[in-house]
């Protein structure tokens, strides 16, 4: 199959072109691309442009190129288009990328139920759709946790297998990460969860939906996501503890998110177990349009009759618009994921028959 | 595993929309090992088109990727590329399946339209 080694084809204008008079411009362009990109293929990348240039001069045509295609590289990177070095390493990066839809999903979902359960602690709400977006909400939050526990599990168990072989090395400033993120959010969180609004309010019948201590910690914990960073006059009214805690709080989810991606992308699954996070992301992924859904619920009932507590604000419009994103998101990452794994797998075995 | 994945995996319609600069790279490569420059005309003077910088390199690390094309060891920045027998292979499958397409398609012309 292998043909006799042949001289590479005459390169004529790329001998002298070097890369010195347009090495600012090529070195701009490379910069579309991801640092693991660059590492492979950024030298040979240079001497093709900077030859390319020599040729044809300076044009958009070939900018808005590179920028397309480093951009398709850097969402490849990400797990969310197909897959560019390494069909593992993008697997394990569709499976990060829908645990930070996740995260993003739950961080606004969270806003919009906390909020939504302060009303119901004070009122009894009129209109059918805001009593079915709680229970479908509710329904949906009920099963979520258990689901990103189902699918923690197997990760933190490969994380400490690979750490008694003595190769922990790796997980552990993710470990760091997510440790000092959930430390830092369960103690500020049940601290401020006291101040929640809900507390006090009248024992109403439907009140059994909305389990109260996790509203509050709910609440507590996306405390950040307001539109009162917009009105700074009303920020400035807020104890000081209370807004450093506006600024720490999402840094530590952040942390807990960080740590999260990076475990994932550096964690080697068996197959089965791969095909089995697969599983657990669908059933996340069903269990968000739940409550996506009844999140539209909410924000299409609580109009201008609505009880003032019932109102939906930007703020909750701009959560639904997350949710809905972060689930179309994960949606495709999942399906990316599951496209890079069958591609390794396949590839594994053409190896084996050759 | 199954066989039809394996034989998948040697596609190049798997390439997704780097598919067609895959086939104009392999056909390319067919004769021997090129960098990306040469490579550029190389396919400019067979095909008529001139690969653009970053659809020819999202292709080569595509079909690297698939093993379809391997890295030549090189001292010089320009990284020349060879096919392998997995490449061979998965062009000789595309090219036939085309020309079938091309000899229908001629015969047809030629039938109805008179043309050749």
């Amino acid at each position: 199959m292998t043909p006799s080694e042949p001289a590479s084809a005459p390169v004529d204008r790329a001998e002298d072109s070097g890369t010195g008079r347009d090495a600012p411009k090529t070195r701009r362009l490379l910069l579309w691309y991801p640092r693991a990109w660059r590492a492979r293929y950024g030298d040979e990348f240079a001497e093709l442009l900077a030859a390319d240039l020599a040729d044809l001069g300076p044009g958009w045509r070939r900018s808005a190129n590179i920028a397309v295609s480093g951009l398709r590289t850097r969402l490849a990177g990400a797990g969310l288009t197909g897959h560019p070095l390494d069909s593992a390493a993008a697997a394990r990066a569709g499976l990060a990328m829908v645990a930070a839809c996740g995260g993003a999903a739950a961080l606004a979902g969270a806003a919009m139920w906390a909020q939504l359960a302060i009303g119901l602690q004070w009122s009894v709400a009129h209109e059918r759709g805001i009593t079915e977006a709680m229970a479908l909400m509710s329904a949906a939050l009920l099963v979520l946790p258990v689901l990103a526990l189902l699918a923690a599990a197997p990760v933190a168990w490969a994380a400490l297998a690979a750490a008694v072989r003595g190769q922990g090395r790796q997980f552990r400033w993710p470990a760091a990460l997510i440790t000092a993120g959930l430390v830092v959010l369960v103690i500020g969180g049940r601290h401020f969860e006291n101040g929640w609004p809900g507390t006090g309010g009248h024992l109403l019948v439907h009140q059994g939906l909305v389990p109260g201590g996790v509203a509050a910690f709910g609440w507590a914990t996306t405390m950040w996501i307001t539109t009162y960073w917009v009105h700074p006059a009303a920020l400035a009214a807020f104890p000081a503890t209370q807004l450093g805690w506006m600024l720490v709080s999402p840094a530590a989810t952040g942390c807990v998110l960080t740590g999260a991606m990076k475990l994932i992308r550096r964690v080697e699954l068996s197959p089965r177990a791969f095909r089995y996070q697969t599983r657990v992301a669908n059933v996340a992924l069903a269990g968000l349009a739940v409550f996506l859904s009844g999140a539209l619920s909410w924000l299409l009932s609580a109009g201008g009759g609505s009880a003032p507590l019932f109102r939906a604000g930007a703020i909750d419009r701009a959560g639904f618009a997350v949710l809905a994103l972060a689930v179309l998101t994960g949606a495709v990452a999942v399906r990316q994921a599951r496209a890079a794994a069958r591609s390794g797998l396949a590839e594994a075995a053409a190896t084996t028959r050759r | 595993m199954n066989t039809r994945g394996a034989d998948e995996a040697g596609a190049l319609e798997t390439l997704g929309r780097s598919s067609g600069p895959a086939s104009l790279i392999l056909s390319s490569l067919a004769d021997g090992p090129k960098h990306g420059y040469a490579l550029t005309k190389d396919i400019e003077s067979f095909a008529g088109v001139r690969v653009a910088p970053g659809t020819l390199y999202e292709a080569l690390s595509r079909l690297e990727a698939h093993g379809m094309i391997e890295a030549v060891e090189s001292q010089d920045r320009r990284r020349p590329y060879r096919l392998t027998a997995t490449g061979a292979t998965a062009l000789s499958t595309y090219l036939q399946a085309q020309r079938k397409v091309a000899e229908v398609g001629l015969r047809r012309l030629a039938g109805s339209w008179a043309l050749t």
